[in-house]
Parts: C-alpha cells; sequence; structure tokens
C-alpha cells in the first residue's frame, strides 16, 4: 500500500513540481495545502506519512507547521522543500524534527534519493 | 487585476522562480554578513511611472538608492533599485566588521547591493535558461528627485511596469533593505512567453 502524503506550497508550480517528482505508485494517495494552517488542520483530522512541507509562505509558514507537529505529538516523515536554503535556516528545521532539507526546485532523483535514505522507499 | 494580464498560473510560476533567486540572494548576503537573514513572500504588483517615482520619493530624504540595469537574450530586461534607509546604511561598516576609512559607505552599500542583485538575477536566468548582463552599480546622488530624475533617465523608455519587491530583514542588527525591480512592459511580455513555456511541462 503507498503511504498517504501531504504536499504544502503556497505555489500551485511548486506542488506540481513535488507531485511529478514521487514515485509514480504514490500519487494516487496526495492531499494539499496551500498554507501552512490548512496543513495542520489536514495533519489533525488524518493520519499522514509523507508531508513534503514548503517554509516561506503567508500565515503559519513551514517552521510553524513544524512545531505545530510537535505540539500535536503525530508521527509523521517531514520533507522540507525551500528556497531558503542558509545553513542556519537547514539545521533550524532538523533540529525540529524534519527528515530531510531539500533545495527548491525539487528533482525526482534527489527526492527518490532522500525517501530511500529514509527507508520510506 | 493587472493590466499585463498575467494569468493565475503566469503570476504563480513567476513568483516561484522569484523565491528560489531570492532564497539564493538571502543566502549569499547571510554568508556575506555571517548571520541570517528573514525572508517574507515577495510581492508582485503593476506600476506606472508617475506612482512610482512618487511613492519612492516620499522617503527620498532619508534613503539611499543603488540602481543597476540587467539584460539577457530574448528581451528580457529592466533594472533593480537597492533600497537602504540611513539607520541602516550607517550600519553597514558595523555589520562587514570594517575599519573606519577602510571601504567608503558608498563601496559598502554599493558591494551589497551587487551581491544582492546578481545574485538574484543570475539564479533568475539560469531557471528560465537565459543569462544576464549588467550595468555597472550606479548609487544616486542623495539629492531631491534624484530618484525621480533617475527613472525618467533610463535607457528603456516605459509607462508600466511590473515592480517586484523583496524585503531582505537581517534580525540580529536590525538590518533592513529592499529590493526592488522593475520590469518595463514590453519585457514583460516577453517573460510570459517563457513562462508559458515552463507552464507547458506542467
Amino acid at each position: 500500500m503507498s503511504p498517504s502524503v501531504l504536499i504544502c506550497d503556497d505555489s500551485n508550480m511548486a506542488r506540481k513540481q513535488v507531485l511529478k517528482s514521487l514515485p509514480e505508485q504514490w500519487r494516487d494517495n496526495v492531499q494539499t495545502a496551500t498554507n501552512g494552517a490548512e496543513a495542520l488542520t489536514i495533519l489533525r483530522g488524518n493520519t499522514i506519512d509523507v508531508l513534503f512541507l514548503d517554509l516561506t509562505m503567508p500565515g503559519i509558514d513551514g517552521v510553524g507547521v513544524l512545531q505545530g507537529i510537535e505540539k500535536l505529538n503525530v508521527n509523521c516523515n517531514v520533507f522540507v522543500i525551500s528556497a531558503d536554503i542558509q545553513p542556519e535556516m537547514q539545521s533550524k528545521v532538523l533540529n525540529l524534527g524534519a527528515k530531510e532539507f531539500i533545495r527548491k526546485p525539487v528533482k525526482p532523483d534527489v527526492l527518490q534519493n532522500h525517501l530511500q535514505e529514509h527507508g520510506l522507499l | 487585476m493587472n493590466p499585463f494580464q498575467l494569468t493565475e498560473d503566469q503570476q504563480d510560476c513567476l513568483q516561484e522562480l522569484i523565491n528560489v533567486a531570492m532564497g539564493q540572494a538571502s543566502d549569499q548576503l547571510a554568508r556575506y554578513l555571517d548571520t541570517f537573514v528573514y525572508l517574507k513572500v515577495p510581492s508582485i504588483e503593476s506600476v506606472n511611472a508617475d506612482n512610482l517615482s512618487r511613492s519612492i520619493d516620499q522617503h527620498q530624504a532619508t534613503v539611499a538608492v543603488v540602481s543597476q540595469g540587467f539584460f539577457g537574450y530574448e528581451g528580457i530586461r529592466g533594472e533593480a533599485l537597492l533600497i537602504y534607509q540611513d539607520e541602516d546604511s550607517e550600519r553597514i561598516a558595523d555589520l562587514l566588521g570594517y575599519e573606519p576609512d577602510e571601504l567608503s559607505q558608498d563601496e559598502q552599500l554599493i558591494d551589497i547591493s551587487s551581491i544582492l542583485t546578481t545574485t538574484f538575477l543570475n539564479v533568475f536566468a539560469s531557471q528560465i535558461d537565459n543569462q544576464m548582463s549588467y550595468s555597472a552599480p550606479k548609487l544616486l546622488p542623495s539629492s531631491q528627485n534624484s530618484l525621480s530624475t533617475h527613472l525618467e533617465q533610463m535607457t528603456f523608455s516605459w509607462d508600466l511596469a511590473l515592480k517586484v519587491n523583496i524585503h531582505y530583514q537581517v534580525t540580529d542588527y536590525s538590518f533592513n533593505c529592499n529590493m526592488v525591480l522593475l520590469i518595463p512592459e514590453t519585457a514583460i511580455n516577453n517573460i510570459k512567453v517563457v513562462l508559458d513555456r515552463i507552464l507547458e511541462e506542467f
């Protein structure tokens, strides 16, 4: 069975880039959120195995989502996919529990390598 | 509604290209200043020439502006303005750890501006398989109306432009600067063609 996936990014194009980078058998079980608040609502009501998370978003941003996940105490593999590549930001999100930091624009081979490294593929 | 009639998809695509470029420009700034740059979602809007100089001129007495023209293939061109408040330009020497007189404040402003402008535009260009050339960065004289005069004298004439506003905020030192890109209407039409080409892949 393919894992349940949530893609959170305020850009439609970025969400499509992530979707197209997923292994084919994963693409049927995907939900999307256009901001952090939507993502947290979905995370509260559903079991999400893998979350692909943008950082710079209006309202609750990616860091806010990671903090929310900590509070909700949900078990979810978070892969941050962001244009904010500053080393300090990368270590901040990893400290907040993200599995990996992936720089935008995401590429299928890079994303799938990371999924493999974490035993998800 | 913007007069360029960028479709929702074109606007979204442009915004995403800008986000990636902004991210790498702030990474360069962060490394240069050895600090962290806090990023916000950039704004994209259309402006006309009159409104633009008036809105920036209101702060004329308190700002330093570095301006640099850029041009790529396929008729993509524009002007990048780096706008600093007086208090920010005064903090630059501290940020850079320079001794007094090592490098003038003007030179420091031009240095930082060039890092931001060229990194941003090179990354933007590479995403659309383009390449940018630049005119020399110019620190505008801080006299009244120098910005509006400069805008009037730009090598391309324009009435309408797309204005991209990016705010770079260095939290540790409360240092801020705004990068304003002005892309004249003819260049926007050329960018739309490029955006459609990218969107076709999706």
